[in-house]
């Protein structure tokens, strides 16, 4: 060990372990119920393998703890490697608790997971983002470690058949294939028409100042009116529209379905897109215009050569902000019948079956995430003071 | 040439420019000098159509450049601004390379005309050319700065307090940069400034602005001297006025041929300033200096009273 590698005393990897560690000792890890309708009986880890084993296998959260307390670069990596274990070996153990516990005489017994499962998960993944932090991995190291997690989930999968999140979705694998595409296809109509409509409104309130102060009453206004209640105003008179216009009744407009909820998400994308818009073009620097100005650009060139790429990473991020909030509000679409993942949250809080709640919850979390980190990515590529920080010269 | 006919410029009620008239000759450097406020930058971003002038006519080269396309003007003309002028998502080769390409020169000459410039300006290419403006210090943003506003070889070169934003010794580097690139390349330069130092070591000719006027134009020795009002006298330093000539003047101007008599120990350079020398003086508290070139060699005498200008030593 060289004196360079030496980091500061980490707490925070030390304090997750425990957590983690506890949340595994004194938490419920599966609940197993012989049919959809009856409540499970909740299993902590001690239940199902007796306390001996059970603190036998919290010795990879406290070896964790040990590693970061410490630290230099060699034990942080093996941390992490440790980790990524733990991330990957969770399913195999839930998958195993199912063995120990599931009656196979009881073909409709389900497998729910406990608050230790979604605590351990929720732990592990803070501990990979902070020793990623610490070891000051690249950016791409982001992209790669969540791979072999997935590929260990995806190999547990077959052993997960009783997972009751599984036979729900088993039970509407059509449907979750059409609601997913439905949410898709509403949020990215939404933000693609508000991206437009923001650019254009927000372009024509950089002309006029009056507009500008009408423009941002309005959307702040928009935006603070209640999800629900606003596709409930949109209901009156987008019905009364249709009854009306024949053209718009054939392109399947009505009270209810998609077109309020297109109109509600729109409604509500566009103060962060014309936000974001107007800041971004008002912000940059006067002196660099003038100077463009002065070397004989024109009016057009100075916009596309200079104020817009110079904007370009806040305008991203306002596309940013709308399409996570977009993917969120969505869920709500699913009220006036829009579709979307949203009718099983609901549908679930109905039956009062949290599993299909969580089938509608969870792929809107990875969409979120999986969003954000997209466009993230995508500002940081664009942005010409990414390449200056890496040393890269593109 | 360049030649303002009474022009005046004004923003609503409030007149900013009022009917001045000045000529700047080929290859002169001439410096708007004023309190912020005076319409000096105005008057500058009149000349290239960056602000339309309401009254009177500029002429460039004996034409109205009403007559121009505004934009076809700019790229002929060099303009070039405090640092923040450069554009920060581009390349030092790029930013350098912006009124050629404007002008759709070939590629290939467009890269040979931005090296030229790099190498003019002390920026080794491979250095620099691919580093961004925030990567440069001050200085040398001001030199790639300089750099594009020559790149087209306009004729005439206009520069709005081009150093303002720089340190005391990184300006002073840069005057003297300036000085040597005018003396090789001739341009017509109106250069804007509140720094009245600046103005004195840089310009052939001052034009002092006061609430859109020009009070007192002339060689920067004649307004020393002869300063037509109090505002005048005051902008160029008041009592210190003296001092300020002092320092436009050179020691060989003043010095007088090696006497028999014996050299002073002190000694100064024979292009040193007379106030650099007079500075000599106090600190060696000494009244006559020996006068020396480059290789240190005695080559005439300075005496205070010579210095002053109190008539020859006897």
């Amino acid at each position: 060990m060289t004196r360079r590698d030496a980091l500061p005393v980490n707490r925070v990897v030390p304090a997750l372990s425990l957590a983690a560690a506890a949340a595994w000792l004194a938490l419920a890890s599966v609940s197993v119920a012989p049919n959809r309708i009856v409540p499970g009986t909740a299993y902590a880890a001690s239940e199902l393998l007796g306390w001996p084993l059970a603190g036998v296998a919290c010795l990879p959260l406290l070896g964790l703890a040990a590693l970061a307390w410490r630290p230099h670069r060699g034990r942080l990596r093996l941390a992490l490697a440790l980790n990524l274990l733990l991330l990957m070996a969770l399913p195999a153990w839930v998958a195993l608790a199912g063995a120990l516990r599931l009656d196979p005489d009881q073909p409709q017994a389900r497998l729910g997971l406990g608050p230790a499962v979604w605590l351990l998960l929720f732990c592990l993944v803070l501990l990979t983002i902070e020793l990623r932090t610490r070891l000051a991995l690249p950016a791409w190291s982001g992209w790669l470690l969540p791979v072999p997690i997935l590929g260990a989930w995806v190999l547990a999968a077959p052993w997960l058949g009783s997972l009751a999140l599984w036979q729900e979705y088993r039970g509407r694998s059509g449907q979750f294939a059409e609601a997913l595409l439905d949410h898709l296809l509403l949020v990215g109509s939404a933000v693609g028409a508000s991206l437009v409509l923001g650019a254009a409104i927000a372009l024509a309130m950089r002309r006029d100042a009056r507009l500008e102060r009408l423009g941002f009453t309005l959307l702040n206004f928009l935006q603070t009116i209640p999800s629900l209640a606003l596709f409930g105003l949109l209901l009156a008179p987008l019905a009364w529209l249709s009854a009306r216009l024949d053209w718009l009744a054939a392109l399947g407009v009505s009270g209810i379905g998609w077109a309020p909820a297109f109109l509600a998400l729109l409604g509500y994308s566009l103060l962060p897109m014309v936000r974001n818009t107007f800041v971004a073009l008002a912000e940059v620097d006067p002196g660099v215009l003038e100077s463009a100005r002065g070397m004989g650009m024109g009016p057009g060139q100075v916009f596309w050569q200079v104020r817009l790429p110079l904007a370009l990473p806040v305008v991203l991020e306002g596309v940013r902000i709308t399409t996570v909030q977009a993917i969120g509000l969505t869920a709500v679409a699913a009220l006036i019948g829009a579709g979307g993942l949203g009718t099983f949250i609901f549908q679930g809080l109905g039956q009062a079956a949290m599993d299909l709640v969580l089938l509608g919850a969870l792929p809107i979390l990875a969409m979120a995430l999986v969003a954000d980190a997209l466009l993230g990515a995508l500002t940081r590529r664009l942005d010409h003071r990414t390449a200056l920080r890496q040393g890269v010269t593109p | 040439m360049i030649e303002l006919l009474g022009v005046t410029k004004r923003f609503g009620e409030e007149t900013a420019v009022d009917a001045i008239s000045l000529t700047v000759e080929k290859g002169e450097l001439c410096a708007l000098v004023g309190t912020s406020g005076c319409g000096k930058s105005t008057t500058l971003r009149m000349i290239n159509r960056l602000i339309e002038h309401d009254g009177g006519e500029i002429h460039i080269d004996g034409q109205p450049i009403r007559e121009f396309d505004g934009r076809l003007l700019r790229r002929r003309i060099g303009y070039a601004i405090q640092s923040t002028g450069l554009f920060p998502h581009w390349t030092v080769a790029r930013n350098i390379g912006l009124v050629p390409r404007l002008l759709k020169w070939p590629k290939a000459r467009v890269r040979a005309r931005v090296e030229e410039l790099m190498a003019l300006l002390g920026l080794p290419v491979e250095q620099f050319a691919d580093k961004y403006p925030e990567q440069l210090s001050g200085g040398q943003a001001q030199r790639v700065g300089v750099a594009r506003a020559l790149a087209a070889d306009p004729d005439i070169l206009l520069m709005d307090e081009p150093f303002g934003a720089l340190d005391p010794i990184t300006r002073e580097t840069l005057q003297v940069e300036l000085r040597e690139l005018q003396a090789r390349l001739h341009k017509t330069i109106v250069f804007v400034t509140h720094d009245m130092d600046e103005a004195l070591a840089l310009a052939d000719r001052l034009a002092v602005m006061r609430a859109g006027r020009i009070v007192q134009q002339g060689t920067p020795l004649a307004l020393l001297r002869e300063p037509a009002d109090d505002f005048v006298a005051s902008l160029l330093g008041g009592d210190e006025r003296g001092l300020k000539e002092a320092a436009i003047t050179r020691v060989g101007e003043r010095m007088l041929p090696l006497s028999p008599r014996l050299l002073p120990q002190a000694r100064v350079h024979r292009d040193a300033t007379l106030r650099q020398a007079l500075s000599v003086m106090f600190r060696e508290h000494a009244d006559r200096l020996a006068v020396v070139d480059d290789e240190a060699m005695a080559v005439g005498e300075l005496s205070l009273r010579r210095l002053v200008g109190a008539g020859r030593d006897e």
